[in-house]
Parts: C-alpha cells; sequence; structure tokens
C-alpha cells in the first residue's frame, strides 16, 4: 500500500511546491501587519515606561461635585439612554405604558429635532454632552422601531452589543465626570490637554519636568479637520452620487467618473500646497470678520484647521461620491420601478426608497471617508500649522497628529529619544483609531452588500 | 378636482426640480473646485514660464528679451557628475581701435552659484570699467560701448558659446559696433522638427487606420510597389533624428517613432493590397486593422507610444525643469527637479519590483488555492484593513524596520532601498484587492473547461486564468503605482532630503555611497514650506509635473485595459 502511494505523492509535489510558495507571500501580509502592530507597540511601551520611571502609571483623585457638570450631564444621559435600552430589550411589557405620542411624535418635531442636533455640534462645548444626547435619541427610535415591530415576529434577537457599547459609554463619562488631576503616564497621556514634547533640558535624552504629553490638543484639531472635511463632503459628495445614478445621462456619467477619479488622484502634498497658497488668505478675511465683530477673541492665522478641513474636504469628495454611488446602483430596479408603480414621484422613490435603502452603503463610506480624513497627511501639515494648542478656536493655527508626526521627524531625530518615542506613541494611537473607523466601515459595506 | 390634480403635481414638479437642481449644483460645484484648483496651478505655473524673475521681483518677460545687436550665450550648466559646480571662466578678449591707439583688455567672467553682481561692463575711452566680474548663473548683462567704433569680441577661453545672434553655434570671435548682451543661461527651449514630424505621423497614421474612408486611403493606396524606397527614406529620416537629437531622450524617442511609423506604414500597405487580391472592401476597420497585426500589438505599442508623447512633447519645451537643472538655493527660477524626478524614478522601480510579485502571488493564493479557513479569512480582513491605514504608518514602519540600525531594523539608513521598500509594503494591499478583483472576474467556466482537459491546479492557473486576469492585475498595479508616487508623508518619515544636488544612487545603502534622495512629491512639500513667493512658484511647477506623469501612468493603464479587453473579447 505505502509503495503504491509514493510515486502519486512524488507526482503531486511540483503543484504543492507552488502553493507553498503562493502561500508564503501571502503571509507576507501578516508579517506586515504584526511588523506595523509590532513597531508601534513596542517604541509605544518604551515611551509609556520612560514617563512612568518618572511620573508613575496613572493618578487621578476623585471630585464627586464633578457630577454636576456638563459630563455629569452626558454621563446622566447615557444611563438614561442604557435604562430605555435595557427595559426594551428584558422587560418589553412595560413599553405599552409609554404614550404613543412620546414613541412617535409627528414627523416635523422628529425633524428639528434632528436639525437641533446636527446644530448642536457647533454649538455645545463638551463633545460627551453632545455624543450621550445623540446615543439617547438614537436609542428612542430603536425602542421606538422595537415597539412598532412588537408581535409581527421580526424583531431581533437580543442584541448584546448596544447595550455594551452603552455601559462603556456611561462608566467613560461617569470616570471623566468625578476624577480630575490626572497623573502619570497614562493620565498625562490620554487625558490631559498640554502638548508640550519639547523643552529645554539639560540633556536631550532624559525627561524634563516641563515637558507634557497631553494627546487630547492633538486629538481634537484631528477630529476638527477631520468633521469639518465630512460637513463638506458628505452633502455635495451624496448631492453627486444621487444625481449621477438617478437622473445624469450615461454620457454624462461616463464624462464625470473620470473627471472624479482624477480629483482623487491628486497628491495630497498638491492639495496642501493650494490650501497653504490660496484658502489660507480667504479664511483668514472670514476670520477677521468674526474677530471684528467679537466672536473669537484673538486675530486669525492663515494657518488654521477650516483651512485643512476645506482642503481635506475636497479630497474625501471624490471617495464619498463614487462610494454612495456604488451604493445606490447597487440597489435593486424593482425597488424603484416598485415605487414609481405606486405613483410615488421621481422624487419620493429618490428621497425616501432609493436613499433609504442605500443608507448603510452610504454610511459606510461616510465612515472610511472619516478614516481617511483622520490620516491625511501632507496638506494638513501645510495647512493647519505646526503649534500643539488646545483650543475650540478653529482661526488659530493647531496641529494634527499626523502633521505631529511629519513635522517631528522632518528635522534629524536620534534614534530612542523621547521624541522619537512620542511619535510612536501618537502613531499608535492613530492606527488604533483609523483601524476601528476601517472595521466598522468594511463591516457596514459587507452587511450592505450582503443585503442586496 | 382637476386643479387639485394640477397643483399637485405643479407641486411635485417644483420638487422634483429642487432635487436635481441640487444634484446637479453639487456635481458642478465639485467639477468646478477641480476646475479652479487646475486653474490656479496653470496659472501659478505661468509666472515661471512666461514671466522671468530675479531677485525675488516679477517682471515682464520681454524685459529679459535683449535688445541689443549682438547676443553671445552660453549654455552653462549648473553642476557637473559630482555635484560641484562648474566654475571655468569664460575670458573675452576685447579689442578696438582708441583715439590712442588700439586697445586690448580681457575681460573674466566667473560663473558662480551666487546670485553675484550683475552690473554691465562699460568700453570707455579708459578701457573696460571692471576687468573681472562674477555672475550667477541665469543672468545677463550688457557689454556697452560709448564709442562709436567698432569693437571686436573673441572668447579665449572657457565653455563654448551656445549660439550667437544668427543662431550659428561655435563663434567665438566677431566685430560689433553695439552693445553686446552676455546670456549666461543654464538649458534652454528644446526644439525637434523631426521628432515633432515623426510623432505627428504616426498620429495620422493610426487615425487613418482608426477610421478609414476612401478619401484618407487614397495617399496610401499610391505606395503600392514602392515599398523599398519608403523603408530606405524612413530609415534615413530615424538616423538622421538620432544623429541630430539634442538630448538623448528625444534622439532615442525620435528614431524610435520613425523606426515604429516605418513599420507600421508598410504592413498596413502590405494589409491593404491583400484585402484588395482578395476583394474585399479596405474601409472595414476590422479588417483592415487585423491584416496589420494579427494581435494588435504593433497598434498597442504606437498607441503607448502615442500617449506618452502627448505628455512628452509638451515637457520638451520645458525638459530642463524636469531632466536636467538641479534646485538652486539662490536663484528659485533656475531650479530644477532633476534630483527628485530621478529619485521618484528609482523608489517608483524599487517599490513595484518588491510588491508585485508577492502581492500578485498572495492573489492568487487566496482566489485559487486558499480553502475559507480561519487563516484565509484573517488574511483576507487584513488585507481589507491595512488598504486604509493612513500612509504616514507606514512611514514610522518603514523607519523601524528598514531605516533603522539594531533590534529588527535592517539599517538601511534614509536611503533610496529604504524608501522603495516602504511604498512597496504600502502597494502590495492595493495590489492585492484590485488583483483580487481581476481573477474573481474570469469566467467559471473558463476554469472548468481547463480542468475538464486534465489540467493541474497550477496549469489551470498558470496557462488560462491569469492570462485572461492580466488585463486587470496590470491596470489595478499601474493605478497602485500612481497613486503611492503622489504620497509625501512616508518618505518624510524614512528621511527624504529637501535638498540634493546630485542624481541619486539607487543602491548607496548597500555600496555604501551618499544616501541622500529626494521625489517630487517632497520636493513640493518643502518648496511650498519656503517663505519665498518665488518658491511657490516652482512648486506650482513641480506639482504640474507630477500631475502629467500621474496623468500619463493613468492612461497607459487604462489604454492597456482597453487592449486587453478587446483581445479577450475577440
Amino acid at each position: 500500500m505505502k509503495k503504491s502511494l509514493k510515486p502519486v505523492a512524488q507526482k503531486r509535489a511540483p503543484a504543492d511546491r507552488v502553493r507553498l510558495l503562493l502561500f508564503i507571500t501571502s503571509l507576507s501580509v501578516i508579517f506586515i501587519t504584526l511588523g506595523i502592530i509590532q513597531t508601534l507597540l513596542f517604541e509605544a511601551i518604551t515611551f509609556f515606561r520612560e514617563i512612568a520611571g518618572v511620573r508613575g502609571w496613572f493618578s487621578f483623585e476623585f471630585d464627586p461635585k464633578g457630577v454636576m457638570s456638563q459630563t455629569g450631564l452626558g454621563a446622566f444621559l447615557f444611563m438614561l439612554a442604557l435604562m430605555m435600552e435595557w427595559i426594551s430589550e428584558h422587560r418589553r411589557h412595560y413599553l405599552a405604558i409609554i404614550p404613543e405620542q412620546i414613541l412617535f411624535p409627528p414627523s416635523w418635531a422628529l425633524r428639528s429635532i434632528y436639525a437641533l442636533l446636527i446644530i448642536a455640534v457647533v454649538v455645545v462645548n463638551s463633545m460627551l454632552l453632545w455624543a450621550s444626547t445623540v446615543a439617547l435619541v438614537a436609542v428612542w427610535r430603536r425602542v421606538a422601531k422595537k415597539h412598532m415591530l412588537r408581535g409581527t415576529g421580526n424583531i431581533d434577537q437580543t442584541d448584546r452589543s448596544v447595550t455594551i457599547a452603552l455601559g462603556c459609554c456611561l462608566f467613560f463619562s461617569l470616570f471623566i465626570a468625578t476624577t480630575e488631576h490626572y497623573g502619570g503616564a497614562f493620565g498625562e497621556f490620554f487625558f490631559q490637554n498640554q502638548w508640550t514634547p519639547t523643552g529645554a533640558c539639560a540633556d536631550r535624552r532624559s525627561l524634563c519636568e516641563n515637558m507634557n504629553f497631553g494627546v487630547n490638543s492633538l486629538l481634537l484639531t484631528t477630529l476638527q479637520v477631520a468633521f469639518g472635511a465630512l460637513f463638506i463632503a458628505v452633502p455635495l459628495g451624496v448631492g453627486c452620487a444621487i444625481y449621477l445614478s438617478e437622473y445624469a445621462s450615461p454620457r454624462l456619467v461616463s464624462v464625470v467618473k473620470p473627471t472624479l477619479e482624477l480629483l482623487a488622484g491628486i497628491p495630497s502634498v498638491v492639495y496642501g500646497f493650494f490650501a497653504f497658497i490660496y484658502i489660507g488668505p480667504l479664511v483668514v478675511e472670514l476670520g477677521e470678520v468674526a474677530y471684528t465683530n467679537g466672536w473669537i477673541d484673538q486675530p486669525p492665522n492663515i494657518l488654521n484647521p477650516i483651512n485643512g478641513a476645506i482642503v481635506v474636504g475636497v479630497m474625501i469628495l471624490p471617495l464619498v461620491a463614487s462610494m454612495s454611488e456604488d451604493a445606490l446602483r447597487a440597489v435593486p430596479n424593482e425597488l424603484r420601478e416598485g415605487s414609481l408603480a405606486l405613483g410615488a414621484t421621481r422624487i419620493e422613490t429618490t428621497l425616501r426608497v432609493m436613499l433609504q435603502a442605500a443608507l448603510s452603503g452610504i454610511l459606510a463610506s461616510i465612515i472610511l471617508a472619516l478614516s481617511r480624513a483622520v490620516g491625511e497627511t501632507m496638506a494638513v501639515t501645510l495647512a493647519v500649522g505646526t503649534v500643539a494648542v488646545y483650543t475650540s478656536n478653529m482661526f488659530l493655527p493647531a496641529q494634527t497628529m499626523t502633521a505631529y508626526i511629519a513635522q517631528r521627524v522632518g528635522g534629524d531625530l536620534p534614534f530612542g529619544e523621547i521624541g522619537y518615542l512620542t511619535i510612536f506613541a501618537v502613531g499608535l494611537y492613530l492606527f488604533i483609531i483609523t483601524l476601528s473607523l476601517n472595521l466598522l466601515g468594511n463591516k457596514v459595506l459587507s452587511a450592505y452588500r450582503e443585503a442586496y | 378636482m382637476k386643479k387639485d390634480i394640477d397643483t399637485l403635481k405643479k407641486r411635485s414638479r417644483r420638487r422634483r426640480d429642487v432635487v436635481e437642481q441640487a444634484g446637479s449644483a453639487s456635481l458642478a460645484l465639485s467639477g468646478l473646485v477641480g476646475m479652479f484648483f487646475l486653474v490656479v496651478l496653470v496659472w501659478q505655473i505661468a509666472i515661471p514660464t512666461f514671466i522671468d524673475g530675479e531677485n525675488g521681483e516679477i517682471s515682464a518677460a520681454s524685459e529679459f528679451i535683449p535688445i541689443s545687436d549682438y547676443v553671445l550665450e552660453w549654455d552653462h550648466p549648473n553642476v557637473n557628475e559630482q555635484g560641484d559646480l562648474n566654475t571655468e571662466p569664460i575670458v573675452l578678449t576685447i579689442t578696438w581701435e582708441g583715439r590712442t591707439g588700439a586697445q586690448k583688455h580681457d575681460l573674466e567672467i566667473v560663473v558662480t552659484a551666487n546670485r553675484g553682481e550683475k552690473e554691465d561692463v562699460q568700453i570707455s575711452e579708459e578701457g573696460l570699467s571692471t576687468t573681472s566680474i562674477e555672475v550667477g548663473k541665469k543672468t545677463k548683462f550688457y557689454l556697452k560701448s560709448v564709442l562709436d567704433v567698432p569693437v571686436s569680441v573673441e572668447q579665449r577661453s572657457g565653455p563654448v558659446p551656445a549660439a550667437d545672434a544668427s543662431g550659428n553655434p561655435h563663434v567665438s570671435s566677431f566685430v560689433v559696433s553695439g552693445d553686446v548682451a552676455v546670456l549666461i543661461s543654464n538649458g534652454s527651449a528644446v526644439f525637434e522638427p523631426l521628432e515633432m514630424a515623426g510623432w505627428t505621423s504616426l498620429l495620422v497614421l493610426t487615425f487613418i487606420v482608426s477610421r478609414p474612408t476612401e478619401r484618407r486611403l487614397a495617399p496610401l493606396v499610391r505606395c503600392y510597389g514602392r515599398e523599398r524606397q519608403i523603408r530606405g527614406i524612413i530609415l534615413l529620416l530615424a538616423i538622421f533624428t538620432i544623429v541630430i537629437g539634442q538630448t538623448t531622450l528625444s534622439a532615442f524617442l525620435g528614431g524610435l517613432c520613425w523606426l515604429l511609423f516605418g513599420v507600421a506604414l508598410l504592413r498596413t500597405i502590405e494589409g491593404m493590397e491583400r484585402l484588395q487580391n482578395q476583394g474585399r472592401s479596405l474601409t472595414e476597420v476590422k479588417r483592415l486593422k487585423h491584416s496589420i497585426s494579427d494581435r494588435e500589438g504593433l497598434l498597442l505599442w504606437s498607441r503607448m507610444l502615442l500617449v506618452s508623447a502627448c505628455f512628452f512633447i509638451p515637457l520638451d519645451i520645458d525638459i530642463p525643469f524636469l531632466t536636467e537643472r538641479y534646485q538652486d538655493i539662490f536663484q528659485p527660477y533656475a531650479s530644477g527637479i532633476r534630483s527628485a524626478f530621478f529619485g521618484t524614478v528609482w523608489v517608483m522601480s524599487i517599490a513595484m519590483l518588491v510588491s508585485m510579485p508577492i502581492s500578485i502571488g498572495a492573489a492568487i493564493y487566496l482566489e485559487e488555492y486558499a480553502a475559507p479557513t480561519r487563516t484565509t479569512k484573517l488574511i483576507q480582513a487584513l488585507v481589507t484593513n491595512l488598504a486604509g491605514v493612513p500612509s504616514i504608518v507606514f512611514g514610522m514602519f518603514g523607519l523601524a524596520i528598514f531605516v533603522k540600525q539594531g533590534g529588527i531594523g535592517l539599517g538601511l539608513g534614509p536611503s533610496i532601498l529604504a524608501a522603495g521598500l516602504t511604498m512597496g509594503v504600502m502597494a502590495m494591499p492595493i495590489i492585492v484587492l484590485a488583483s483580487q478583483e481581476a481573477l474573481r472576474s474570469v469566467p467559471r467556466s473558463l476554469r472548468e473547461s481547463a480542468y475538464g482537459v486534465g489540467c493541474t491546479q497550477w496549469q489551470v492557473v498558470k496557462d488560462h486564468v491569469l492570462p485572461s486576469a492580466m488585463p486587470g492585475i496590470m491596470t489595478g498595479s499601474i493605478l497602485a503605482m500612481s497613486r503611492i508616487m503622489g504620497e509625501a508623508a512616508p518618505l518624510v518619515v524614512v528621511g527624504a532630503a529637501a535638498l540634493v544636488l546630485f542624481d541619486p544612487e539607487p543602491l548607496a545603502a548597500l555600496t555604501g555611497g551618499n544616501l541622500n534622495f529626494t521625489v517630487i512629491p517632497i520636493q513640493i512639500y518643502f518648496w511650498t514650506s519656503e517663505p519665498e513667493h518665488a518658491w511657490h512658484s516652482m512648486a506650482a511647477a513641480a506639482s504640474i509635473a507630477l500631475i502629467l506623469l500621474l496623468i500619463a501612468m493613468n492612461s497607459i493603464a487604462i489604454v492597456l485595459r482597453q487592449h486587453f479587453r478587446k483581445r479577450l473579447n475577440s
């Protein structure tokens, strides 16, 4: 038996070798990912260990009075949302007590609430409060949907992920609200707002007392730029997508699509050049108006986050447009025809049927665009500036996480110095943010691909 | 009732119009934004091209067109191969018949990297106002004569002048009675009439073959039986183009173009004769093309050459900027991106060599071999997510793995090799995704029929799946390359230099040469960061060059895709 098998095995050998070779090439993807994570983690851990050697790992003081602050209110709203979610999952019969008018308000009220939420992004000082309000409204609509579907048998099985996420948010906001004076390596990095990793020290390699590593200063600017970019790219991009997939003639599409691809192909450093030369002065003129009217307390600078937001918005516009268009095109034609056959006008079909059906695809495009905006480097480095300050005034120069890395390595940087280690800590944070956004976006994307 | 319906209709029409208008408005706005950017770029390049400036100020170019009786121009190279400035002085001997007898004076012109003085040299009864003058490159001054006697100028040493007023090269002695403008320039517009003629002929031939009518084919019909003469003429033209070509590139491309034109023309004539002997119509595009080349290979090559020509012909005019001039820290407008251009070429070549085999192999494994196990799913998820990792993170990966010495670092230093490897790693997930897409689009029936006749799996992949997936793979790879070509962030981290005054060495990290290198996006970044406006103009010029290179790469990808798609269909 063994003898007869041997020649067969020999014959199969070349094919197996090819297979093995190809397998090894595909393993290189794992090596690269591991390499990235290993490098970032290794240097970041060294960074935290160096700080911890001087200031300890983590320290904070309790301050129960903070419950009365905006963050405390946010925590309370999170708690409310969590309770609603829990009741709707585990004590469904209590839902019947809630009057119908609260669960299903008139559409104008609902719309005005949504509009208020969007406007509140600009007005509300504490992002946590805003996020908790959004969570509350989202859970409210979720409960209403469940209430509507009760008895039809269409309710999903208990979905724990929302409860877990809300619990995490509650814990986090409660922690923020009731503590202050964070210290130590982690406390300083994640909770403090001052970022001055360069100080006048006797010894360049040592950690001086006047160095501060509060990454929130960089994170705030990054988020300002990214969300500002979405403010520009989402309306324009989704508008383009709707027009291209629903109204435009195929001839126009064949012209416009390559143009959008061309816009996407322009290197980011060229966009940075535009921002630096042209958009900056325009934004400064706008800022002068705000300054003379007393809306902002410092004169505007030519380098500012608004400048960066505009240019990054234009950069991610083609991504949003083409991905949203793909999502709209993937919606089966029967839905459109069915809606038209029922007597809906074209506009109603577009807004109520097509847009709703393609919503998850559009959402995925927005999430992926957000990830791209967070990771954008050269344009932001040239447009936003190189001063790491924690301020909500978007007319002043600031620094994003990517810009910090680019600016810091631009100089002569000895390996192993604390400045060299900071870029890996910031890079790891950036990597985690973009990776989680990508994972989320790809999950949403595959969900809508499965749906159709 | 009818009225209600009418109002409803009107309202709905109005609302539809609103959405349609909003959609088209957002489309138009995005288009306008793009157009605005391009217009601004072109306007910015207009400053260095049409308006020349020195000392930072900008003035009309016409001021710099010398208005004098005689122009003496030296095409003075910035730097030699080693990166040193070529500062061999130009010595002019100026003689004239003065009142007190014959006067003979030497004027030494030293070309330096500095801006130098620019004041004119006076020729008067007392002699020359100065005997030695130091000038920067691309400057101009006058030998101003206040005498009314003819002055003879003779060059004793230094590089030969590029041209005199009548365009005759190598005349180093002349007699003039007015002002003499002395131009020290480095590089000027290169115009190659023969090369242009070659491109035009190829363009016309391609046009005729792709849209044949009786009238357009008439001149070709007249060529029947004169193949030998045509072959001779075109060979002569090709040789002539190569011999008189002013730069190596244009000589090579022009000669190639003529040869290609000759082969294509002869084949066309041969095919037409064959078709006519068979009694078929010449005006059927497919048949004519088929008669020229069975697999359209020739047409493909000529089309690709034409596409690249579209970008080379305008570049020919200001090619010193791209391939001749180095950066000049004192004179922005005399700067070029030679070192950055070659840096880009090398970095891209290394990236392509490293990433393409590995990523295509990975794609084949994932699509053809891998069973849907947990490992495969993990690899697939990693590929999808790696494509979205910010480019600067890849740069930090390169910094720690390729640049740094010690630990797991390879210690290549901030060199082209490290940069190419980093870029290759960055391109990998993009190429894997594109190749997978291409492999997935190969019909299942092709594989099954190949298995049906007894092929092994590797034979199926090698002989059937890969050839039909090749267009998609090639297109995806080229697009990935063009995407990473514009990336500056990882190279900033890897350590590209701001100022490189020599051609980069690709293997300097291994042979121990000079590691410094730069690429075009990095050059744009550093020039934009400069405070002087002149550098911003140069950044715009470099941007235009970069965008043109990217468009050229994309066009080649599109041509390739169309060609292979046609072949598959036929």
